[in-house]
């Protein structure tokens, strides 16, 4: 435990949001590994606007509208989901109005939907472009039938080339696509297939997530992390290190634990939880990062309504000076980046960054972590001769330190927390 | 309170197994004799400590004192002395029984007779109390009075002709039980005019007045400030308060002969007034003790260390706080090169060692690390030299030491005829030696087996429960020490020999533990980024290895749409995991490891 002295109670707090993530929570099924917040709709494609989807739109614009805010326009906007690609252009149209008219929305703002393949048509994407959509994150998962099958998806291999598709005819000019790796039955050459097909794509971002075992969802309840017919730690570490090779290799940076961008590409909008800076949120199940407090809305619609009926209070109490340590070195040691080592020092004095580089002797010596000088290039440490005060970086090195983020994330925990 | 004639007087306790009711009887008892208010009543009167509650057990004694009008119109005085309801303390319950004329024998009447009970029946027979069986629960749809009388019959031998049937949850019989105390039980002797002799049952410490010490005057009186010796710790005390417990204290100026109370004296610590002293007065003494003092000696013995090194002088403080009012328990500084500093704890059985961690734990907030349990060798050395080992890690090797004896105990259990099997393959895989096997029902068969000491201790009564589905149950008492042919057995953790996992075994079963606690200990050992072997040895011979894999990766793949709480959450579980490990070389054990000889499948 450390102690730190009063008056670094809160440094977010400060700061204004300018990021906003929006939960857009239908999906046609659940997959097999999802725990979201979600509502499902059902296979087949309405023909008329669901009173459901209406209804939660409404709700929705209601919550950005009793929210108060400030001068400053947003520069990230995000819709998570669920399935956002199945919310008709009227109601997309609508919502970015009400935000426009309650934030407003700069000029050069990165303005992100998450798509699923199957689920738009050409004339749909062409609208979405047309109101501000200007990224977009297709949630493909893998290139195999089987594999979509056995993850619950809905869409097929078909799907996805149909998509990328239509994404390149109406011309998106930033977009990222999802993969998962450990999936049940997922052998290594079919992840290095998968790999190689991405790449033939050409994003701009490839995300390439290790699945987690949720407890409560299907996947959770039918199987074994390392157990058959999941991969073994072993093969999955493997993906893990196949997947830095081949995207490094063509170009990609590896910018985040399992983020993948070309350069000037990386998402702006996840950067903000990174860097631990605040954030709206809107919309059943999301979280939001204002004030100093952390908030997670209701996970049922129903909640959720009566929630913003009530005024949309937020009790939370502020993150407290220790959280905000722990959480900015979770958060900031995810990017290759690391996190910077003098801002600590400013906000919680050169002891704490002391004590941050005895805990993290081991994973040193391991080759895990690595210490930047304000020139930017890595120090060594040798011997004791060379002194910590004077590192302006410290971060994880790529793929190796990030393999292992949790233990070396678990011991800082263990001493500073 | 009224000065009462000793003809008047009865003192009795009740022997019950767990659950059979006892306390809910104790509290209707003190209900209708209006000793505690209907509104003062919360359940279980008499079972003072959290824990106690928790588990439904009776660990510290308590006494109430009840005064009753019976129906030949008198008015007598009841002193119910509680007695602890485990085996571990056996010696407390027979200082309890000698406290009394009588006993209350309380069965539940869709249960039947089980080992505990016996053995404290037997114990009270040989007190020569009287004692009263009672059927309780009657109410119940699937009471069976008939039977179980039957069986109180068969089993104990005591005439059930004219038992008392009764609900204590629903206020049946408790009246004709008070009845049955009053005329069955016979009243003290009246030995007011010899010198003060009086029987600690139990004693506890409290922080304002020193020990409060609970005795039954077997002759003579005593006084509020009278100056009292106790004859065992040949010390002398003036006393400051003088009571009785109603349950709860209230002060008199003097009890006599017959008479059970409590007295406080500034004694500094219960070692001083252990139970089954004498108190007599120090200008006046008796010529001789009471019979039946010894002192209780621990028989288990464990390490017990501190997770975190900088509480090592905590735990000492908590240790001396718990020994204030523990004098079964003791404890003494121990070094492992595996664990630090910390200390070697002995305690009465295994109940009292997992009281005694749970209140470290629980009071004082401690974090502990505890090796398993070991029993006192008795090693005699080549030179003749008799040596007691309570630590395995200590025993002298093989060729300074002719032999090495350790402690057996006669197990009695009684179990429903249909588990006599398993429980029989149960003594054998433990070295047990067949002693005797006696049907009295269907329900109730007795299977007496000798059998050492360190084959019970691990997780024999688990396994007595298991094997049985719950249904029978054991006893047992200490009956001397046997030669055998043990080694030591080693543990080396990443080639680091680990003194705190070391443990003494038979040598025709070192190569199965062996085999077992290296199975064992790979799947409680967490992976780390390199490969962790893990081998048991005698001497320098390995006789079973194993190595944990190393870790390939440990990284979350994905924070949540911004909802980073599942991420810091998981990682704080880490964290809170790794302090509760302790380092061995580079490799971290968590404290179930040091407890896993506990958990092989036998």
């Amino acid at each position: 435990m450390i102690f730190f002295p009063a008056k670094l109670a809160n440094f977010s707090q400060q700061i204004v949001p300018v990021a906003a993530y929006l939960h857009i929570p239908f999906c046609r099924r659940r997959c097999y590994y999802c725990d979201f917040p979600i509502t499902v709709l059902g296979e087949r494609a309405p023909t008329n606007i669901s009173p459901l989807v209406v209804d939660y739109v409404e709700a929705l614009c209601r919550e950005i509208e009793i929210t108060s805010a400030s001068r400053q326009s947003l520069t990230t906007i995000f819709f998570g989901g669920g399935t956002p690609s199945l919310l008709p252009l009227p109601l997309l149209e609508r919502i970015l109005k009400t935000i426009e008219n309650h934030f407003g929305i700069a000029p050069e703002a990165e303005i992100s939907m998450e798509m699923d393949p199957g689920t738009f048509n050409r004339e749909q994407l062409q609208g979405y472009v047309g109101v501000g959509i200007n990224r977009v994150s297709l949630g493909i998962q893998a290139f195999q039938d089987e594999l979509l099958q056995i993850c619950g998806r809905s869409h097929s291999r078909k799907d996805i080339f149909a998509a990328i598709e239509l994404i390149y005819r109406v011309g998106v000019t930033n977009f990222s696509l999802d993969l998962i790796s450990g999936l049940p039955n997922q052998t290594i050459e079919q992840w290095e297939s998968s790999l190689e097909q991405a790449i033939a794509i050409a994003p701009h971002q490839i995300s390439c997530y290790d699945l987690v075992l949720e407890p409560v969802t299907a996947f959770g309840k039918q199987y074994q992390p390392g157990k058959k017919p999941l991969p073994t730690d072993e093969d999955t570490a493997e993906m893990y290190g196949l997947a830095h090779k081949m995207l490094t290799g063509a170009g990609y940076e590896h910018y985040e634990v399992s983020n993948y961008a070309r350069s000037g590409y990386q998402c702006r909008h996840n950067r903000v939880y990174w860097e631990n800076k605040p954030y709206y949120g809107f919309g059943m199940g999301a979280t939001s990062y204002v004030n100093g407090k952390r908030f997670t809305r209701p996970r049922t619609r129903r909640e959720y309504y009566t929630w913003i009926e009530e005024g949309g209070v937020i009790k939370e109490p502020e993150v407290s000076a220790t959280d905000f340590l722990l959480e900015s070195l979770m958060l900031g040691l995810r990017l290759a980046e690391g996190v910077s080592l003098e801002q600590i020092r400013q906000q919680f004095g050169a002891g704490v960054v002391e004590q941050i580089w005895i805990c993290l002797q081991p994973y040193y010596r391991q080759g895990w972590v690595e210490i930047l000088g304000r020139d930017r290039q890595t120090i060594k440490f040798e011997s004791n001769n060379c002194c910590i005060t004077s590192a302006e970086r410290l971060r994880l090195t790529t793929p190796e330190g990030f393999l292992f983020s949790n233990t070396i994330l678990a011991t800082l925990f263990e001493k500073l927390g | 309170m009224t000065d009462v004639p000793v003809s008047r007087i009865r003192n009795f306790s009740i022997i019950a197994h767990i659950d059979h009711g006892k306390s809910t009887l104790a509290d209707r008892m003190l209900q209708l004799t209006g000793t505690v208010a209907q509104r003062k009543m919360k359940e279980q009167f008499l079972d003072n400590m959290d824990l106690e509650r928790e588990r439904g057990i009776t660990i510290k004694l308590q006494a109430a004192r009840m005064n009753y009008t019976a129906s030949d119109g008198q008015q007598y005085v009841l002193n119910l002395i509680d007695t602890p309801g485990h085996v571990d303390f056996s010696y407390e319950v027979s200082r309890s029984l000698a406290a009394c004329e009588g006993a209350l024998l309380v069965v539940d009447a869709s249960q039947g007779v089980e080992a505990q009970t016996l053995a404290n029946v037997y114990l009270a027979l040989e007190n020569d109390l009287e004692i009263i069986p009672v059927l309780n629960k009657i109410d119940l749809p699937g009471a069976e009075p008939e039977r179980v009388a039957q069986e109180i019959e068969d089993v104990v031998g005591l005439d059930c002709s004219n038992i008392i049937k009764a609900s204590a949850k629903e206020g049946i019989g408790v009246k004709e039980i008070l009845e049955a105390i009053v005329h069955l039980i016979p009243p003290p002797q009246n030995t007011i005019d010899e010198p003060l002799r009086a029987l600690i049952f139990d004693s506890y410490y409290d922080a304002y007045r020193g020990v409060i010490v609970y005795f039954r005057v077997m002759d003579g009186k005593v006084r509020k400030g009278d100056r009292v010796r106790l004859m065992a710790s040949d010390k002398e005390y003036e006393i400051d308060e003088l009571g009785v417990l109603s349950p709860h204290q209230i002060q008199v100026e003097e009890l006599h002969a017959g008479e059970v109370g409590y007295l406080a004296a500034a004694i500094k610590t219960v070692e001083d007034a252990r139970v089954g002293d004498t108190i007599t007065l120090a200008n006046n003494p008796a010529a001789e003790p009471l019979p039946g003092y010894t002192e209780a000696k621990p028989m288990v013995f464990c390490g017990l260390f501190p997770t975190d090194s900088d509480q090592y002088a905590d735990l000492k403080d908590a240790l001396e706080k718990l020994k204030l009012n523990d004098a079964a328990l003791s404890y003494d500084p121990e070094t492992s090169s595996a664990m630090g500093f910390g200390f070697r704890c002995g305690f009465l059985g295994l109940l009292h060692m997992e009281i005694v961690q749970e209140r470290l734990e629980r009071e004082y907030n401690l974090d502990l690390i505890t090796t398993a349990p070991s029993v006192v060798y008795r090693v005699t050395l080549i030179d003749g030299e008799v040596v007691e080992i309570d630590n395995p890690s200590q025993l002298p090797p093989p060729q300074q030491r002719i032999k090495i004896e350790e402690p057996y105990i006669k197990v009695e259990m009684i179990t429903p005829e249909t588990y006599v099997g398993a429980l029989m393959d149960l003594c054998q895989t433990r070295r047990g030696v067949f002693i005797d096997m006696k049907y009295f029902t269907q329900s109730r068969t007795s299977l007496v087996y000798e059998l050492p000491l360190a084959e019970v201790v691990t997780d024999f009564f688990d396994q007595l429960k298991s094997r049985s589905r719950g249904y029978a149950s054991m006893e047992y008492q200490l009956i001397g020490y046997r030669e055998n042919d043990l080694v030591k057995l080693d543990i080396l953790v990443n080639k680091e020999p680990v003194d705190a996992l070391s443990t003494i075994v038979h040598r025709d079963k070192a190569y199965h533990v062996g085999r077992a606690l290296t199975e064992k200990l790979k799947e409680l050992i967490p992976r780390h980024q390199f490969k962790v072997p893990i081998q048991a040895t005698i001497g320098s011979k390995v006789i079973a290895s194993e190595h944990i894999p190393a870790l390939r990766k440990d990284v979350l793949a994905k924070c949540y749409g911004g909802d980073i709480s599942r991420k810091k959450k998981l990682l704080q579980k880490q964290a809170k995991g790794k302090k509760r490990m302790k380092a061995i070389g580079t490799v971290d054990v968590p404290q179930e490891a040091f407890m896993a000889v506990l958990k092989l499948e036998q």
